[in-house]
């Protein structure tokens, strides 16, 4: 309970950074997806019936802070946390570039369903086209995000809490890398 | 069989649950221009901390700017800074103070000419994601901003409200992929649709025979039932005509800056 309501406080943070945050610093359209790292870490490191029940309800929370397409965000969001389970027992999740790689594999998947649902459910118009230019963008933002995130979160625990581990980071640190 | 079962049972019940989702989302389309619980929730939660942060994050950036400038006058003197300092921070905030009065005499001037009831509101967040178009404000259904009212400002139109609660309210932007506006071309009269496609707009639907210029003004036809009739969409870009088909490919530099969006309004009343 105590570790889904982080996940929440984490998610909130995220979209308030998304939404007031990097606007401002970015100047721009553009913005890492901070939602979907957290949603891809869940996928390495929750069970999947709780944590693809949280990852729904954040994809449909999500739809009230982005786009206009109610259930699409929690469409795209459980999509992307099932395919990285679908692979968890077939890789070594013990290693931090996994995460990175991951994330990026992510982004493409998202933007796969998600040109895929508005393509032929809603009304827009030649969203390939359009989603497809800003794909390289947005995966090198999610890459240095996701980055940033790791190297921030570990110092974090190293420096404040350095006898305790926060749920599955033992696994993406370096130090316990063979 | 069983066997069978057993071994692709987390594939299968993922799939399934994946095509479930995708049904409710294309079920829940169909109320796509209304807000739902959820919506209205986070909209009513993350709503005060943006603004409130929207507050603070363009007072630091402000003070963080200045500070920033004048540090390359270091090098001059202690003195020179000191006074150099205090008579930039004067100036920027009445060049703050200078700008914003000119935005909003814009904006009153701009709403003195509608007959419509208009509503300011301040633009306190954007989309959290980079593939869609949408801004929050701080005005909502306890103001009467419900959704499907269009949002303007002195340069044209914005986009209309998609999402209202209580106290906060969020506009799709023209710009938006979802987005289509009725429009023509205010010199020939030739009509036709401007959609949205992330930065810049198409205008669809415009015969191969109709004269368009580069430069020209596009405006709100007001045929759609969402826009008054005559409100500026921007200016074309380009213009393609091929040899074959009935259409023109046209693209639209919208006329309102939508990265500096500030202080809006919203039309009340819809037309229809």
């Amino acid at each position: 309970m105590s570790r889904t309501l982080i996940y929440l406080a984490m998610a909130g943070v995220a979209v308030v950074l998304q939404t007031v945050v990097f606007p401002v610093l970015l100047q721009g359209y553009y913005k890492p997806d901070l939602l979907l790292i957290l949603v891809v870490y869940l996928g390495l490191h929750e069970e999947s019936r709780r944590g693809g029940l949280l990852v729904y309800l954040l994809g449909w929370a999500y739809d009230g802070v982005a786009g206009g397409y109610p259930g699409l965000n929690g469409f795209v969001l459980f999509g992307v946390f099932l395919a990285v389970r679908g692979i968890v027992s077939r890789v070594n999740t013990e290693s931090s570039p996994l995460l990175l790689l991951l994330v990026l594999a992510g982004t493409a998947l998202q933007f796969v369903m998600m040109a895929f649902a508005l393509d032929f459910f809603s009304q827009t118009t030649q969203i390939w086209s359009q989603m497809t230019w800003q794909l390289p963008v947005q995966l090198m933002l999610n890459f240095i995000a996701a980055l940033i995130l790791l190297r921030l979160v570990l110092w974090l625990q190293r420096t404040f809490m350095p006898r305790k581990t926060l749920p599955g980071l033992r696994k993406l640190d370096s130090r316990y890398e063979s | 069989m069983w066997e069978w079962w057993r071994k692709n049972k987390p594939l299968l019940l993922g799939g399934v649950l994946l095509l479930v989702a995708l049904l409710w989302y294309s079920v829940n389309l169909r109320q796509q221009d209304e807000t739902n619980f959820l919506e209205n929730v986070v909209l009513r939660v993350t709503g005060p901390i943006q603004s409130g942060l929207d507050e603070m994050i363009n007072g630091t950036a402000d003070t963080w700017g200045h500070y920033l400038y004048l540090i390359d006058t270091a090098e001059d003197n202690r003195q020179l800074i000191d006074e150099n300092r205090t008579l930039r921070a004067v100036l920027t905030e009445s060049d703050e103070v200078r700008l914003e009065n000119e935005r909003l005499r814009r904006l009153l001037e701009f709403k003195e000419t509608q007959e419509i009831a208009t509503l300011p509101a301040l633009v306190i967040a954007e989309d959290a994601s980079s593939w869609f178009r949408t801004v929050t404000i701080d005005k909502g259904s306890d103001q009467g901003v419900t959704e499907g009212l269009p949002v303007v400002v002195a340069e044209g139109v914005v986009g209309r409200v998609v999402r209202s609660s209580p106290r906060y309210s969020r506009v799709l932007l023209i710009t938006d992929a979802s987005s289509a506006v009725a429009s023509l071309l205010q010199d020939n009269r030739a009509r036709g649709v401007c959609r949205g496609q992330g930065e810049q707009l198409v205008f669809d639907f415009v015969l191969r025979l109709e004269d368009v210029k580069i430069g020209d003004r596009v405006v709100t036809s007001g045929m759609g039932g969402i826009f008054p009739k005559g409100l500026v969409i921007g200016q074309i870009k380009s213009v393609v005509r091929q040899e074959f088909g009935l259409f023109q490919e046209i693209k639209v530099d919208p006329a309102v800056d939508f990265s500096h969006l500030e202080e809006v309004l919203v039309l009340l009343r819809s037309p229809q």
